[in-house]
């Protein structure tokens, strides 16, 4: 069985340096957030998190330093990533933002199927996919305008106490509001792409391909046809 | 229609709180809907700091500080607890002696003048330089002119005492200070009466009538604080201005009285008095003199006269007398401080001394007490004799009861402008600055024009400054080593301060005293300037050996203070060795014995409608710290005060800027429009209109009222009389 | 366990409006010029009648105030990272400045006005009660450098302090200054009576706020849940279907992918 190459090595180090990022950045931001009308799982949560660092509005003091030192290292993750592979992050992009006819039929039912069955998601095939599905593509166009009205907002809140002057708070008001919209947007997918990726046994070739670089090809076929086909037409085994 | 409300505590709230049961209150704190955080704050960490004592400089009031210091830099001062006088505080000027400390405008270096006078054009020189430039400058004046053609002028400040010290051994009797600009007319008018200037005992007194003396503005320690419990504890304070002053506004009564007429209410109160027999007949005939000629003095004098003057309800006037005199001993007429108002300012202070005599309340508790023996000994020394010395003064003789050791600031001004009756030619300025304190701006220009030689010495770039030769940097009172001055603090009798230095000095800045010893060294006088203020200090307190220690520890020495009445029995320091009611001083030379009353003089010119008035603001100092960078936050500019219907009748609104006008000059600033003040008078604050380039806060800024006065004087003892002004006010932009 | 609660007691009769305590506190807290973190209201004066049916300005009123440290603090319900927040160990309304991103909702949050956003920390500021001072021994500047001593401060929780023994002995003569549909139960007592009244503001939300806790936050919630509600489905799927291949009950494409599987492992 052949192997076909997926993520080249720059691929593989963006996603888990996103992922681990946006893991530290999480957590941090769940312990920054501590106001009755918006903890969104409770007081105990920040309290816990700020006790990690000393308990109270100090440990809080910590966390924010950690989140806007792992967010703008985040940042600049990703301004690295586009100078060493700006051909891989166009790929990417065009990749994620081609929704072709049949995508959105093919979600549905693919959503269906896998979460309540045949009785909502129906039988027989479903549609080619592409380098990526569009479960995939969702959850990336998700990631990808999230993440800018992350950074936006973010740069927003980094620069709040720094540079700033008053009449600009209602300009960082709304940037927590844009913040916290934005995290949780993209959470809520986040939690369907670490099952689909990582849980599911349908995908483990996808997922051992985050670290390989590289899916099996009757995976591939199956899974990703439409990729397979445009690489049938260039050299075979390339990108 | 409020959008709140003071709410009462109901009792069950109350008694939650003033119970004081832990678990109550806490009960309250946690069992409310909106829990708060149940965690404690961060402990904070004591400042690192190092406490050291000194002396506040910002007034005359002297209170005793703690500066703290941290790494070398003053970052606060906090009221000493020791020092009594102050009743432990220390108001916002204190808290700006830091900003002063720090101000950027503060001068840094010796300057010499290298462009015309005022035009600001300075080039840094060095301390030798600059000494034997002034040292060079003097001698040339005193060959010319004797060493009289040489002025020293001296503010309040502790190291002053040395100015007059080298002016002696200088040869020269022309010394003024701020004094003829302010208090005098008081002085003479208390010493004619009593032969000394009392003290009021304000915190034992029960019934105070304050008239003109602002004293919830016009700091004065322990004065104003007293006013306020004295008040809490029943007394009351009766104040009598034309303007709605804070001490107005808070005080048990106030009257608008038309200004200049206080002699009227004094002389009526007096009429009460005596035709109701509401004084005390035996010590009157043994304490007093003139009883039955101040009696017909006052015959006709009556409440319902006064009233026509004052506009004071006659009936008002006749129940105060009475409430006075019910009160008394412990009641008093509040001597005031600044008496620099009217022509015939020592004769109206007279009137009140004539009151206070009726109240018999001299070394009284709550009335008017000695002044207590500091014990302080004088470091004497023998002045040189100088064979071309003129007779005297130069402003001698110039009116009938000059204090010989202050004179007049603006006779001497006048006698530099004429050149006469001898020429002055150089001015030693030290601390004080009558380009913002003196009448007439105009004069003092004029003055100025005539010298040769001018320096002076400050720590900021005042409008005197401005106009020197010679600008030598002194340092804060912080940066300072000072000797001992003694304070009098009413019936508590008087205390000692002195200061050491909070940290070193600034820049190149240096004490006054180095400054006049260098230049003793140069002229020959070293023999008069051959110690260092730490000797000085110890024979300053050779009656009490153990009173440096006590200052070490606690920034402040209490001599022993002899209780009230010791006076009784005693003469007094007059002529008649009574109380004089009747001067007979006065009466020798030609001057009105008892006070007569004159209405006010209108306004000369009917298009100049409105009488100006000097006053204060708890914030600033006179003239010297409206540039401080924290105070000119609380007063950025001088406001125009102006009577609400006067305003409507020129069509000004709040904030307009008006130009006023009167012969001695002009200014420009914003209008206040307020109910506080009467209709025929307006009001602004001292300290603006700078003309000096380092005067950030200040230059340009608002009118300088210096630059309106009208320069007058008592004509008794030649005191500044800056109360007769009168202003013409115009809308800018008005036809 | 006993707790402070720390309070000012003020006899606002006693205020000359000398400004003493204003310039004390921005000496030694350090405030940016502009901006106060204490203040001292003046009462217009009533007009009475005067003399000759002329009308005179009768008793004034001047009313030092501050933070007020309420029991039911606004301000801190405005806060999103909890930087202010109410200490348990002595009452006194605190802001973290480590914490404070300053957004600026806690401005207006404030009945009392007693919060601004420092032009140069460009954080939120307000009076703290100067704790480092009271760690020094010292009380509050304001306090220590009135020259009427207005300013009695203390903890109340404590029979013996200055403060508590002040309200015990004024009991039904004392007010606070509230706003009149929102009691945030200040903590700033005035003896007898004070003036002026009125001036106190309803707290008022910054509309992003309002936006984020009336609306995003809960779509925000719903979004999460029902993914995760799907992602449980699907696990749920996953392990009730057994190892019965990848794809579940399919059509026959899907079965093409089990000979591919099994090619694999030959």
């Amino acid at each position: 069985m052949r192997s076909l190459k997926r993520h080249d090595a720059s691929d593989i180090f963006i996603h888990w340096f996103n992922a681990a990022c946006w893991l530290l950045l999480l957590l941090s931001g769940l312990g920054l957030i501590k106001n009755e009308r918006l903890n969104p799982l409770g007081a105990w949560l920040p309290d816990a998190l700020r006790a990690l660092f000393g308990g109270g509005s100090a440990g809080g003091a910590v966390l924010l330093v950690l989140h806007e030192v792992v967010g703008v290292l985040w940042v600049l993750g990703f301004l690295a990533y586009l100078a060493v592979n700006a051909r891989g992050a166009k790929y990417f992009l065009k990749e994620i933002f081609s929704v072709r006819p049949g995508d959105l039929s093919w979600l549905v039912r693919k959503m269906g199927r896998m979460t309540v069955g045949p009785l909502l998601g129906g039988r027989g095939e479903l549609p080619p996919q592409g380098y990526y599905n569009m479960g995939q593509k969702a959850f990336a166009q998700a990631s990808v305008a999230g993440g800018l009205a992350i950074v936006l907002s973010g740069a927003v809140l980094l620069l709040s106490d720094k540079l700033l002057p008053a009449a600009a708070t209602p300009l960082i008001g709304w940037a927590v509001t844009l913040h916290y919209l934005a995290v949780g947007l993209v959470f809520a997918g986040l939690l369907v792409h670490i099952y689909m990726a990582a849980i599911s046994p349908e995908e483990k070739p996808g997922f051992r391909s985050m670290f390989t670089g590289s899916v099996p090809e009757d995976y591939a076929r199956h899974h990703h046809g439409l990729w397979v086909e445009a690489l049938g037409k260039d050299d075979p085994g390339s990108k | 229609m409020s959008d709140s409300e003071t709410k009462r505590i109901s009792r069950r709230d109350f008694l939650r709180l003033a119970g004081a049961s832990a678990t109550a209150v806490a009960a309250t704190a946690v069992g409310a809907a909106t829990a708060p955080e149940a965690k404690a704050a961060p402990a904070a960490t004591a400042p690192k700091w190092e406490s050291r004592l000194s002396v506040c400089d910002m007034c005359f009031n002297r209170c005793g500080l703690i500066a703290r210091v941290e790494r070398g830099v003053i970052t606060k001062l906090d009221p000493n607890p020791k020092f009594t006088k102050s009743r432990g505080m220390l108001c916002a000027r204190g808290n700006a002696g830091v900003a002063q400390v720090y101000d950027p405008d503060r001068v840094k270096t010796p300057l010499l003048r290298v462009g015309k006078r005022g035009e600001g054009k300075w080039k840094a020189i060095s301390w030798d330089e600059a000494i034997e430039l002034a040292a060079s400058r003097m001698q040339d004046i005193a060959a010319k002119y004797t060493r009289c053609g040489m002025l020293f002028s001296a503010g309040a400040d502790m190291q002053s005492g040395f100015v007059s010290r080298f002016a002696e051994a200088f040869g020269s009797f022309n010394v003024t200070s701020h004094e003829s600009l302010c208090l005098l007319s008081g002085n003479r008018a208390f010493v004619d009466t009593f032969g000394d200037v009392p003290l009021p005992d304000v915190k034992n007194s029960k019934y105070v009538i304050l008239a003109g003396a602002n004293r919830l503005e016009a700091l004065v320690t322990p004065d104003s604080m007293d006013l306020v419990s004295s008040m809490g504890n029943g007394a009351k304070v009766v104040v009598l201005d034309p303007r709605y002053t804070k001490s107005a506004a808070l005080a048990s009564e106030w009257h608008p009285i038309r200004p200049g007429t206080d002699m009227a209410f004094m002389l009526a109160c007096a009429h009460v008095i005596i035709t109701e027999k509401l004084y005390d007949a035996t010590y009157m005939a043994e304490r007093t003199s003139g009883l039955d000629k101040l009696s017909a003095h006052v015959a006709d004098l009556t409440p319902e006269w006064a009233e026509g003057e004052t506009g004071i309800p006659a009936a008002d006037i006749r129940r105060m007398a009475r409430e006075l005199a019910a009160a008394a001993p412990a009641s008093m007429v509040y001597p005031g401080r600044r008496t620099s108002d009217y022509e015939n300012s020592t004769q109206i202070r007279r009137s009140f001394a004539i009151v206070n005599a009726l109240l018999g309340n001299y070394d009284r508790p709550g009335g008017l007490v000695p002044a207590r023996p500091a014990g302080l000994k004088k470091v004497a020394f023998e002045p040189p004799w100088y064979d071309d010395s003129p007779p005297g003064r130069v402003d001698a003789k110039s009116v009938p009861l000059l204090f010989d050791d202050e004179g007049s600031f603006v006779l001497t001004r006048e006698a530099v402008i004429k050149g006469a009756p001898y020429p002055i030619k150089g001015w030693f300025v030290y601390k004080t600055n009558p380009m913002a304190t003196a009448p007439e701006r105009r004069k003092t220009r004029e003055m100025i024009d005539q010298l040769d030689f001018m320096v002076v010495v400050d720590i900021a770039m005042s409008d005197t400054a401005w106009m020197a030769d010679l600008v030598l940097p002194a340092p804060s009172a912080m940066e300072r080593q000072d000797p001992v001055q003694a304070l009098q603090s009413g019936a508590e009798g008087a205390c000692l301060v002195w200061r050491d230095p909070v940290i070193p000095p600034l820049y190149e800045s240096r004490p006054v005293f180095d400054i006049l010893k260098a230049l003793a060294g140069k002229l020959g006088l070293a023999e008069f300037f051959d110690f260092d203020i730490p000797a000085y200090r110890l024979k300053q307190l050779a009656a009490f050996p153990e009173a440096a220690e006590i200052l070490k520890r606690d920034g402040v020495f209490y001599p022993p203070n002899p209780p009230l009445g010791g006076t009784d029995g005693q003469p007094f320091k007059t002529p008649s060795q009574k109380i004089e009611l009747f001067c007979s001083r006065y009466a020798d030379m030609g001057l009105d014995p008892l006070p007569v009353y004159q209405p006010p003089k209108a306004s000369p010119d009917a298009a100049r409608k409105f009488r100006l008035v000097v006053g204060r603001s708890a914030c600033i100092t006179q003239g010297s710290s409206t540039n401080n960078p924290l105070l000119s936050e609380f007063e950025p500019e001088n406001l125009l005060w102006l009577n609400e219907d006067a305003a409507r009748e020129l069509g000004v609104r709040q904030g307009d800027v008006v130009q006023v006008e009167s012969p001695a000059g002009k200014g420009e600033l914003k209008a206040l429009v307020t109910p506080k003040i009467r209709r025929d008078t307006v009001y602004m604050l001292s300290g603006f209109g700078s003309i000096s380039g380092g005067l950030t806060h200040t230059r340009g800024v608002g009118a300088s009222i210096v630059e309106l006065m009208e320069s007058r004087f008592d004509s008794i003892c030649g005191n500044s009389a800056i109360h007769e002004t009168f202003l013409s006010v115009k809308k800018k932009g008005a036809a | 366990m006993s707790t402070q609660k720390l309070a000012m007691v003020i006899d606002s009769a006693k205020c000359i409006d000398c400004k003493g305590c204003m310039a004390a506190c921005k000496q030694a807290n350090g405030v940016s010029r502009g901006v106060w973190r204490n203040w001292i209201k003046e009462a217009m004066p009533p007009l009475e009648n005067g003399p000759a049916g002329s009308k005179k300005l009768g008793h004034g009123h001047f009313q030092p105030g501050a933070c007020m440290h309420c029991d039911e603090p606004s301000c801190i319900q405005a806060c999103p990272t909890g930087a202010t927040y109410k200490s348990a160990a002595d009452g006194t309304v605190v802001i973290d400045p480590k914490l404070c991103i300053g957004c600026g909702n806690c401005i207006k949050a404030c009945p009392y006005g007693a919060r601004f956003r420092d032009p140069v920390k460009r954080i939120a500021d307000k009076c703290n009660y100067c704790p480092e001072r009271r760690a020094a021994g010292l009380a509050p500047a304001c306090v220590d450098t009135c020259p009427t001593k207005a300013r009695v401060f203390g903890d109340i929780n404590d029979p013996g302090s200055d403060a508590a023994k002040l309200l015990a002995a004024n009991q039904g003569r004392v007010v606070r200054v509230i706003a009149k549909q929102k009691d945030t139960r200040p903590n700033m007592y005035y003896l007898a009576s004070t003036a002026p009244d009125g001036w106190a503001v309803q707290p008022v939300d910054p509309l992003s706020f309002d936006f984020l806790t009336a609306f995003v936050a809960p779509v925000v919630k719903w979004a999460v849940g029902l993914s995760g509600l799907g992602v449980l489905a699907m696990l749920g799927r996953q392990l009730l279907a057994g190892a019965g291949g990848a794809h579940g009950p399919g059509g026959s494409a899907d079965g093409a992918d089990k000979d591919a599987k099994e090619d694999h492992h030959a």
